[in-house]
């Protein structure tokens, strides 16, 4: 049987949590919990960081999509500054990609446990005030909403088992 | 004479985080952007330690290990791999280079401390007096490259 056969889109979900609530806890000294009720927040300028993996079995990507107010605070926690000496976008895209990488890099170590190996890129960020992600025809698309205190954000892992 | 560290990350935010763990410590504090400018930088500086990414562009912290191992003037320092990425297969095959330990992002500072400590010497710096004039002021650590 197909190694990539047996591994369950909810339990990617599953994963994705602890790893998520993992790395803000760890690296940010923050809270992150799903979003309760859940509901898409609406960014006004978001900042989003990207990583994809790529392997024989499986390819996808993870977003981390966060207001920019809040991609500021993050930055700072991450940092350990004041959210005012954050010097400009550069930290913060360096902070945000360099989360998204975690979160990715995490996602990758789990499924090349499970079988199926693959391979991480290196961080890319968008930021804008009106896009969407849309996913390839027969990408899974799964869409995690956390809530950190006052702030929403967003995980959206797009997969496709090959 | 201070411990002289090598980071090698694309990402300044880790080598800002790895800065900041070892601020405490008398550290001389070198920084690389990716394996070529680590390479460089550890013929150059000979650090005591080299604190190495795994995924970055230009050259990769495996490439980057592979080639500082074939170097006989290199070859001995100690390199601590921080990767994202905590799979079986990744951790056997950085093992298999002969790293002397590797730490998985997410980490906390303390962690980071506790394994380059077992291989190099921290010396906690003393308490700084209050400054009552610029001079009186510690210096900076010292950085191979400026912060971008």
């Amino acid at each position: 049987m197909n190694q990539t056969a047996k591994i369950k889109i909810a339990d990617v979900h599953e994963f994705m949590v602890r790893h998520l609530a993992d790395v803000f806890d760890t690296m940010l000294s923050m809270k992150a919990v799903p979003a309760a009720p859940a509901g898409t927040p609406t960014f006004g300028e978001r900042v989003s960081g990207s990583v994809g993996f790529a392997g024989e079995t499986v390819t996808g990507a993870v977003y981390l999509h966060l207001s920019a107010p809040f991609a500021n605070r993050v930055a700072a926690a991450m940092l350990g500054l004041p959210p005012e000496e954050i010097a400009g976008d550069t930290d913060v895209n360096d902070v945000v990609g360099e989360v998204t990488n975690m979160l990715t890099g995490g996602l990758k170590s789990w499924l090349c446990d499970a079988g199926a190996e693959c391979a991480v890129s290196t961080p890319a960020i968008i930021r804008g005030t009106a896009f969407a992600i849309e996913s390839m025809p027969d990408v899974k698309r799964e869409l995690l909403v956390f809530d950190s205190g006052q702030d929403r954000f967003i995980v959206e892992v797009h997969i496709k088992f090959n | 004479m201070a411990t002289k560290i090598l980071s090698v990350d694309d990402s300044r935010t880790i080598r800002l985080i790895v800065g900041k763990a070892f601020r405490p410590y008398d550290v001389q504090l070198f920084e690389a952007a990716n394996g070529e400018e680590g390479l460089a930088a550890a013929a150059r500086e000979k650090p005591d330690l080299i604190i190495l990414d795994v995924t970055m562009p230009v050259m990769d912290g495996v490439t980057m290990l592979t080639q500082l191992k074939e170097n006989a003037e290199l070859k001995a320092i100690p390199v601590i791999m921080l990767t994202a990425e905590s799979g079986r297969d990744n951790v056997l095959q950085i093992a298999k280079l002969g790293v002397r330990d590797y730490l998985v992002k997410p980490f906390k500072d303390a962690q980071l401390i506790e394994k380059a400590g077992r291989i190099v010497t921290l010396q906690k710096k003393p308490a700084a007096a209050p400054a009552t004039s610029p001079a009186a002021t510690p210096a900076a650590t010292p950085e191979a490259r400026p912060a971008v």
